[in-house]
């Protein structure tokens, strides 16, 4: 059944992207995405984010690097932006990207 | 031992933990960084629950500007030393407790001594570099750490336990831009109640603390949730390489 396995791989993924606090404002709060294969979470999250100008660039700089304060969970567990970089998705993951906030 | 006027105030709640649990309290040292949105609460709720001693410390005058969200303080008080509005407030709400009023500027070279020998630490202050600074001398003295801050409708708070759970580095290791932040005065509420609970739980040694976790509050949508947070084996304020160095020192 090896073809039938290659096929499943071929399907789309759904994954969840929650944006929290001002970024939810700007890019709404829970955005499902369906990439097709295991590519990398940062292009996942640029390609959502590009719907709104003020959203993207909220959460990356000039040069498409995640801003240093942006915080990234992965099912639950933080993920150094470093490593969103080249981490890959995967079918059910659930994404949350929020913003610290500094007031008092 | 309470007074008449103390088992009377305390009633209700000592129905919940006890004369042994208000003896508690009683004999606790608090300290707020912060007179401001989240120190209001904070101050507060410790206050009428009877927190023996409150430190305050605040390097602020009050301001007009303040007043939707900064509830120690009342119109009179424009142009007064925070602290003192705070400390007046407090002692009015319950005359029988301890209220330190300290007008200054915590920096690096006061921030331990301010603390003392506090048996907790509730971060209210509106900038991280502070944060940090609270942060480091919580692990220095091992002080359990109750951090709080807000933005616009949106909150959040956790529970440092050095030694024990993520401290605010591990979870923050970089500081949001500086900003003039918008807020409505009821998102400081929120946040602070969820911080003076944490406090009254921590000095009670009660329930189940927001360690290792982060609390996140939006009030847009009324939603709370809480992430899961660990500790950063390479944190420079509480990693394991950053406690090597410190003992070899």
């Amino acid at each position: 059944m090896w073809y039938k396995k290659r096929e499943e791989k071929e399907e789309k993924m759904s994954v969840t992207i929650r944006f929290f606090a001002q970024f939810g404002e700007l890019l709404g709060t829970d955005i499902s995405a369906e990439p097709t294969s295991g590519g990398a979470l940062a292009d996942l999250i640029k390609e959502v984010a590009s719907k709104n100008k003020e959203g993207y660039d909220a959460i990356f700089d000039k040069n498409g690097a995640f801003r240093e304060f942006v915080i990234i969970m992965r099912n639950g567990k933080r993920l150094d932006t470093a490593h969103a970089e080249n981490a890959r998705v995967a079918d059910g993951d659930e994404i949350a990207v929020f913003p610290p906030v500094a007031g008092g | 031992m309470f007074s008449q006027r103390e088992l009377e105030r305390y009633k209700r709640q000592i129905m919940l933990f006890g004369n042994e649990g208000q003896e508690q309290l009683k004999k606790s040292t608090v300290v707020i960084a912060g007179a401001g949105g989240i120190g209001s609460p904070v101050a507060l709720y410790l206050a009428v629950a009877g927190v023996g001693t409150i430190k305050i410390v605040d390097n602020d005058m009050v301001e007009q500007s303040n007043l939707n969200r900064q509830i120690l303080h009342n119109e009179r008080d424009i142009g007064r030393k925070k602290v003192d509005s705070a400390a007046e407030t407090l002692q009015a709400i319950n005359p029988d407790i301890t209220i330190w009023a300290i007008h200054t500027t915590i920096d690096a070279k006061n921030a331990k001594s301010l603390v003392g020998n506090a048996d907790g630490i509730v971060d209210a202050m509106d900038n991280f570099p502070t944060r940090y600074l609270l942060n480091d001398v919580a692990i220095v003295k091992k002080i359990p750490l109750f951090h709080g801050a807000i933005r616009g409708f949106y909150g959040q708070a956790t529970t440092i336990i050095p030694g024990k759970s993520a401290c605010l580095r591990c979870i923050f290791p970089k500081a949001p831009p500086k900003e003039v932040f918008p807020v409505i005065g009821v998102t400081p509420g929120v946040i602070g109640a969820v911080q003076a609970t944490e406090v009254i739980k921590y000095l009670l040694n009660k329930g189940e603390l927001l360690t290792n976790r982060l609390f996140i509050w939006d009030g847009m949508r009324s939603l709370a949730e809480d992430v899961r947070v660990e500790k950063n084996p390479d944190c420079e304020a509480c990693g394991t390489k950053k406690e090597r160095r410190r003992k070899r020192k």
